[in-house]
């Protein structure tokens, strides 16, 4: 087949001894960038724009695939070792690989996530070289009320973040969903709870408020229960590899994150926080372990972290086949082509086939770079959880703010960062779940707008919903997911694990 | 970066240089706000004359700052406020930042500030997927007339330069631009998407962004919005097709309120100076920027009239309250 | 905050939850009358307003749901909770804030939030986590200012560097 050729082309030019430093040097600073939440690949990449375009565009395009790889690793890390998710794609890793590590688990945590994201990373990759045209085709079917209807399915999956009292999961979703309507309204332009505080009008940032709920919220809560008992932190419990049993546990999560990301990735908005929710459901209904979800189940570190980095190779597909930026990081590469007068796209396979090549054949070579620069990284990472308790704390408070400094130096956003540390604080104290605020403020802009993109499109007729096939094939979907869980209980489960 | 020797080392270098030039501008410290966050235009237009201006000569050294938010209202009402009568510094901004200052109905606008230049400016294209009816700009003409509400635009942000020339190109044809059913999609990517799925009857956009697709064939142009052909471009005017619509995503440079009139003709003459300097150009022909220099009075009046203009067409599709 | 002990006997009015469910309400008000405010510009399909009023609605519904809980006691069990270790964080990030605010700069904002939190797991060594603290962010500071070209907030401290 022509792609071999290709691929085998393009890992010659991989290869050369300058572009596997490009590479090296970009899944360092990737992975470097990636823990500091707040600041993703993408404000990596422009910031490296100006000094990348000396270099040669295959070395430069090289280095910025490395970056983008990176990032999405050292979210993750951070997710896992302090709850401080380095970007909204890592905030469902932090869910249950938190736990891991408190509970002396962080080494397999990590690990895990690293073979996860390779496993990942490679198989999607290889899906870009290959099913590209053929994905990139169906992906622009996608209208906005396919969106929604995709939205509605991971409205009914989230329910798995609920804990045990729907009442307060749907009181946390809610909140989100109020979040999200803070702003400017992206169809007419008018501000919505804003209050007229103009720092308000862009919205909530998901960083800040994930960074507040999740990070400050833990640390004041930690600290308010101290006098209860002196909660040890114990950096190793048992091995601090893998063992065989949590290698059994992880494989199919990985493949399974990995069908859920490379696909919504490839969606011009599908996005890397979809999969990610998609997956840890999906896990959680899936696993043998239901009652460890919550405390520290394997699988739902496996199964997100897969699908984050399979949705990073995924964006690369409308990118480099139609020229689509679908991600910020993606419109950052796309200046970093246009810098060099190269437009991707359908043309660009046909006129720099040796550079297209060579990007696909580089993020093969990164990510087994990631995979060698993280693990070692493993047990150093896992011994910072044995900094004293006030210091590693006041380090993570310090990390936490640091990222919403650099990227709004505001007193509002400050104020909001503190806020939302006080909200979850009180929430985990009520015990309201804090994941759903997040889920409701992610996804209630989008299922918002594409609704009434789709209305607008169709003048007010609702039936534009079933009209589409793809539509009312993930509406069936949600249905059926909804109900499933009642008609179940109605098969005499009804009560059966009330704790 | 190093500030305080750079500052020792700068009153050295113009102590000897006072002696052998009179040029004051070879010891300018200046600041420069992008009013958005790292890595959008404006930003990448405050990086660029940051690089611009040091490689040129013309300032010692140049900090960018960034105060995103709304647009840029939130960097303006700073700006304003913060940078009153202060001659080292300048802000960017943009075509986007008239309509967010009309909409987010801004304490602070642009009649405060002190304009400097036009800088660059981008031809906006109006597109439909390649197997489209719609082959002219007065074929989707006449399908707006016939049914205003079934022609759909795919653009950019409510009240952005996309939804403003929706709104003009309705007007130009004799439609009722308050009827557009104009469609905001958040980024390039996402309108692109929904115009090549033919979810949309048409997209608009600045023509670099769909200038791949274009020449690949997926999207045909209708029309740009230049005043003449582009050169080199087979993709006709809308002015040539009998439709009078000219506009253009325009980026510039202002100095805070309350400067002297000498303070304002060194900041002139150091942006004149930087626009005609090679590194300039350099950085123009990597970004794909158009050149659009534009100083002094002339511009001051370019941003009096696009202002009243934008404001008109935000107030007709009902996104300002007049 | 009602710190009820953990042998809290069921079936005991929550005053914690019945405030909780009085600010869910609250909230849903705050949602319409914004709502109200909103003019329907959009020609086609659905305007601004429609979904805060959606929103206003279930979080009404669940203020009635929460409120009916704690009525009932059917809330968790809490365990007491120390107030002093609480309050000394955020008095470190309501420093954190009021220095940047004031242009104090990074260095010594960060360095008031890390001394604080320290304190409140325990610590007492303030000069020394000072020190520490200073370090540390005038590390991250030049990180960021040198490698990044990001300019955090700049302070007296920092325009020394």
């Amino acid at each position: 087949m022509d792609t071999f050729a290709a691929l085998a082309h393009g890992m010659a030019v991989a290869i050369q001894p300058m572009n596997l430093l490009y590479a090296l040097i970009g899944v360092f600073l990737g992975t470097a960038v990636g823990v500091l939440p707040g600041i993703g690949p993408a404000l990596t990449v422009a910031l490296l724009l100006p000094v990348t375009y000396k270099l040669d565009p295959g070395g430069s395009l090289i280095m910025f695939a490395g970056i983008y790889y990176g990032g999405m690793y050292g979210g993750s890390t951070t997710a896992i070792l302090i709850n401080t998710p380095g970007e909204s794609a890592s905030m469902a890793t932090a869910l249950e690989g938190n736990k891991m590590a408190k509970a002396g688990r962080g080494g397999p945590a990590l690990a895990t996530s690293a073979i996860g994201s390779f496993v990942a990373g490679t198989i999607a990759t290889i899906g870009l070289a290959f099913l590209a045209p053929w994905l990139v085709d169906f992906a622009v079917r996608f209208g906005p009320e396919d969106y929604f209807a995709l939205m509605c399915v991971a409205f009914v999956t989230v329910s798995a973040t609920f804990g045990d009292s729907p009442i307060r999961g749907l009181t946390s979703l809610f909140i989100g969903l109020t979040l999200g309507l803070v702003g400017i309204d992206k169809l007419t332009g008018q501000a919505r709870l804003a209050f007229g505080v103009p720092e308000l009008l862009d919205g909530v940032e998901v960083t800040t408020l994930a960074v507040g709920l999740f990070a400050l919220g833990e640390a004041l809560y930690v600290a308010s229960r101290r006098h209860h008992s002196e909660e040890k932190l114990e950096p190793v419990r048992g091995s601090l590899w893998m063992t065989k049993e949590d290698w059994k546990r992880s494989w199919k999560p990985w493949l399974r994150g990995t069908m859920f990301g490379f696909p919504i990735g490839a969606l011009p908005a599908g996005g890397a926080e979809i999969p990610t929710f998609l997956s840890y459901s999906t896990e959680k209904r899936l696993t043998k372990y239901p009652e460890e979800f919550g405390k520290g189940a394997i699988e739902g570190v496996a199964g997100p972290e897969a699908a984050n980095n399979a949705s990073a190779a995924g964006t690369l597909v409308p990118l480099l086949t139609l020229g689509l930026p679908t991600s910020a990081t993606a419109a950052m590469m796309l200046a970093g082509f246009q810098q060099y007068g190269l437009n991707p796209g359908p043309l660009l396979f046909a006129e720099r086939p040796d550079l297209v090549w060579g990007l696909i054949a580089s993020l093969f070579i990164a990510n087994v770079m990631l995979l060698v620069l993280n693990l070692p990284l493993v047990g150093l990472w896992v011994k910072l959880l044995a900094i004293p308790q006030p210091w590693l704390y006041a380090g993570i408070l310090v990390f936490a703010t640091m990222g919403t400094i650099a990227a709004k130096p505001s007193v509002v956003e400050l104020s909001m960062l503190a806020g939302f540390g006080v909200l979850g604080f009180l929430m985990r104290r009520f015990d309201f779940p804090i994941a759903p605020v997040v889920v409701g403020l992610i996804l209630g802009p989008i299922a918002e707008s594409q609704l009434r993109r789709a209305l607008a499109i169709s003048l007010g007729d609702p039936m534009t919903l079933l009209q589409s096939p793809i539509s009312a094939t993930l509406l069936g979907i949600a249905l059926v997911a909804l109900l499933a869980p009642f008609v179940l209980k109605g098969m005499g489960r009804f009560k059966a694990n009330e704790d | 970066m190093y500030r305080f020797p750079a500052r020792l080392v700068g009153a050295a270098v113009a102590l000897t240089l006072a002696a052998a030039t009179p040029s004051l501008a070879q010891q300018m410290e200046l600041k420069l706000m992008a009013p958005a966050a790292p890595g959008g235009g404006w930003d990448q237009t405050a990086r660029s004359m940051q690089q611009a201006l040091v490689a040129s000569g013309v300032a010692r050294s140049v900090q960018v700052t960034n105060v995103p938010g709304a647009g840029g209202s939130v960097g303006i009402a700073q700006f304003v406020n913060g940078a009153k009568g202060d001659g080292n510094q300048m802000m960017v901004n943009g075509f986007v930042m008239v309509g967010a200052l009309a909409m987010n109905k801004s304490p602070v606008t642009l009649e405060q500030v002190t304009p400097i230049a036009r800088l660059t400016e981008e031809i906006q294209v109006i597109v439909v997927p390649a197997n489209s009816p719609i082959k002219t700009a007065q074929d989707l003409a006449t399908a707006v007339k016939a049914d205003i509400a079934k022609v759909t635009f795919a653009g950019g942000s409510a009240g952005g330069v996309d939804h403003v020339m929706a709104a003009l190109f309705a007007g130009a044809v004799g439609a009722d631009a308050k009827k557009i059913n104009y469609i905001p999609f958040s980024g390039g990517g996402e309108s692109l998407a929904a115009i090549l799925g033919g979810k949309v009857t048409a997209g608009i956009s600045g023509l670099s962004e769909y200038e791949g697709q274009i020449k690949s064939g997926k999207l045909r142009a209708i029309g740009v919005t230049s005043e003449k052909r582009i050169p080199g471009s087979d993709i006709p005017t809308f002015k040539e097709q009998g439709i009078d619509l000219v506009i253009a995503n325009w980026r510039s440079v202002v100095a805070p309120p309350g400067i002297t009139p000498e303070q304002r003709k060194t900041l002139s003459d150091a942006v004149e100076k930087m626009v005609k300097s090679d590194a300039w150009k350099e950085i123009l022909k990597q970004k794909g920027w158009e050149d659009a220099y534009l100083g002094g009075d002339a511009f001051a009046d370019f941003l009096k009239k696009e202002t009243v203009r934008v404001t008109d067409v935000l107030k007709s599709v009902g996104l300002v309250k007049s | 905050m009602t710190s009820g002990d953990p042998a809290q006997p069921p079936r005991r009015v929550d005053r914690a939850g019945i405030i909780i469910a009085a600010l869910l309400a609250a909230l849903a008000a705050v949602l319409v009358f914004d709502a109200r405010g909103l003019q329907s510009t959009a020609m086609y399909g659905m305007g601004p307003e429609a979904m805060p009023v959606v929103i206003a609605i279930g979080l009404a519904l669940l203020a009635i749901g929460n409120f009916v809980d704690a009525l009932r006691g059917n809330l968790p069990a809490r365990e007491s909770s120390d107030p002093v270790p609480v309050v000394l964080i955020l008095i470190g990030l309501a420093l954190l804030i009021a220095i940047i605010g004031f242009g104090g700069g990074f260095i010594l904002a960060t360095s008031a939030l890390f001394v604080t939190t320290s304190a409140a797991f325990g610590r007492r060594a303030v000069l020394v986590d000072s020190i520490i603290a200073l370090v540390m962010s005038t590390l991250i500071y030049l990180a960021f200012d040198r490698l990044l070209t990001l300019s955090l907030p700049a302070g007296p401290l920092e325009r020394l560097l």
